[in-house]
């Protein structure tokens, strides 16, 4: 009896604390985000998985869990706090970014820039809230809405906020349709909905071979901290668009990329031990990063806004939702809510580009951010 | 330490707006690059060597040898169109046949011709042949 008694206190039942029982139920909720309402199911689904299985009780000295050392988890885990995923998975973004949209119209590229503005913004705020200059720095690249910068730059200046900081940047960025639009209604009218964006013109093949070229040099001059995530981007892009190797471009787009996403995603799930989650640090990084967010989709609407008085031809200022780097969520929030105001609307090509300027600029954020704290 | 006071100890208004002013100033320069991006192009279209170019030939016009002053020269050419021909013929069409067998200057060597007296007007554009 002794034994069965032993057995049972020794189970997940025994050893199980209220607070995995909360990361649990948040696991379940993320899962059933995932799959009921298909809110970014590539990104909810390993993590919610991830949240369960890393909350699951067990002995502490095994090498079971995430954070002991000799588990297979932490093995897994390692390519998170090495910042190694973030590299590979931007690797095969770029294999599968398309930038003519971007160079048949290059001032959509200020948008991107516009919307990095939510990540300064926070930053002032968590200083402002008592976490220190890298703890704020790695909250507020959060306002990027990019899931693999967040936990890059977390990686390497806040490794013990990684868990909370991927959450939350994942969880916004698979919450777009929700956070977005009441923003997007609130700031731009009916009338601003309407504006058609031009036809683009036809990009030749050696601008879209020119351009990573061009664009790395310039920005990792400019913050060669950025070297680890647009270093591979553009490697990743130019694989593509030289079309001289299409097999190692396919399996950047597909088997690198999806293999990343998987490992990262329920580790990083698996990260959320309620124990070590559940802190108002937690709670704080949770608040600021959905600040983070709205204050970039405002900033990314409001320069659209600007840019208007002065161009000739106006922009449709919901493109300015799009220069956060959530590709391509954003994007295709930006072209629904045009659809909504004009059916005849398309908008979804124009969004995509600043969507990868975005993807540029929150890079360029965490690679300057970075640089600051070198130092 | 929070608030204001917290940014302003680590720097933060400093990093805040210097970030900013970077990530701006660098999306920009790279939009205007990608803007000239296909002027570059077009000029590494351009073919490198300097083509030659060649000046379109005129058609060479058949030297036409010269009107000739002789009536002599002019009649043993005009003789045979004139044989062809009724005695008494229109101008126009001794100066078509002239055309057809390719007479050099035969506006100048009709007119020779009737001036020298060997081609007698009848009236109305009507010609004699004189011997």
């Amino acid at each position: 009896m002794d034994l069965f008694f032993q057995f049972l206190h020794n189970t997940g039942f025994g050893l199980a604390d209220y607070r995995n029982l909360i990361m649990i139920v948040v696991g379940i909720v993320l899962v059933y985000l995932a799959i009921a309402k298909k809110y970014e199911p590539l990104l909810l689904l390993p993590i919610g998985f991830g949240v369960i299985l890393g909350n699951i009780p067990f002995f502490k000295g095994f090498g079971i869990g995430i954070y002991e050392a000799n588990s297979v988890l932490h093995y897994l885990y390692f390519g998170v706090t090495s910042g190694v995923y973030p590299s590979i998975i931007f690797l095969g973004l770029g294999a599968m970014t398309d930038f003519s949209f971007l160079l048949a119209n290059p001032k959509l590229m200020l948008l991107g820039a516009a919307a990095q503005m939510g990540v300064f913004f926070t930053y002032l705020s968590a200083l402002g809230l008592g976490f220190d200059p890298f703890e704020a720095s790695s909250i507020a690249i959060i306002g990027g809405a990019d899931g693999p910068t967040s936990i890059f730059l977390t990686a390497k200046l806040a490794p013990h906020l990684i868990g909370p900081i991927a959450i939350a940047a994942y969880s916004y960025m698979a919450l777009i349709p929700i956070i977005q639009p009441p923003i997007m209604k609130l700031l731009v009218s009916k009338k601003e909905m309407r504006i058609k964006m031009p036809d683009m013109r036809e990009v030749s093949k050696k601008e879209l071979i020119i351009f990573p070229v061009v664009g790395m040099i310039l920005c990792t001059f400019l913050a060669p901290a950025s070297i680890p995530l647009l270093g591979p981007f553009f490697f990743g892009n130019i694989m593509k668009e030289s079309g001289v190797v299409d097999r190692l471009a396919n399996t950047a787009r597909t088997a690198i990329i999806d293999t990343a996403t998987i490992l990262v995603g329920l580790t990083v799930g698996a990260s959320t031990q309620g124990d070590v989650f559940l802190n108002h640090k937690s709670i704080l990084i949770f608040a600021l990063g959905a600040v983070a967010f709205s204050i970039a989709t405002t900033s990314g609407l409001l320069f659209a806004k600007l840019m208007n008085l002065f161009l000739k031809e106006k922009i449709n200022p919901l493109l300015g939702a799009s220069g956060v780097s959530a590709v391509p969520g954003s994007a295709r929030e930006v072209h629904l809510m045009g659809l909504k105001a004009d059916p005849s609307n398309y908008l979804l090509m124009h969004a995509m580009a600043c969507n990868s300027s975005g993807v540029i600029g929150s890079a360029l954020c965490a690679g300057i951010l970075w640089s600051f704290l070198m130092g | 330490m929070i608030g204001f006071e917290a940014i302003s100890h680590h720097n933060g208004w400093v990093a805040a707006a210097t970030g900013a002013c970077i990530v701006f100033s660098g999306l920009i320069t790279l939009s205007i690059i990608i803007s000239q991006l296909h002027k570059l192009v077009a000029l590494l279209d351009r073919p490198k060597t300097k083509v030659e170019v060649v000046s379109e030939e005129k058609p060479v016009q058949p030297q036409l040898p010269d009107c000739p002053t002789d009536v002599s020269l002019i009649i043993t050419r005009f003789m045979p169109l004139i044989e062809e021909l009724d005695p008494e013929f229109e101008l126009a069409e001794l100066y078509i046949l002239a055309k057809k067998y390719h007479v050099p200057h035969p506006h100048l060597s009709i007119r020779s011709l009737i001036e020298s007296g060997k081609l007698h007007p009848l009236g109305d554009g009507i010609f004699r042949y004189n011997d």
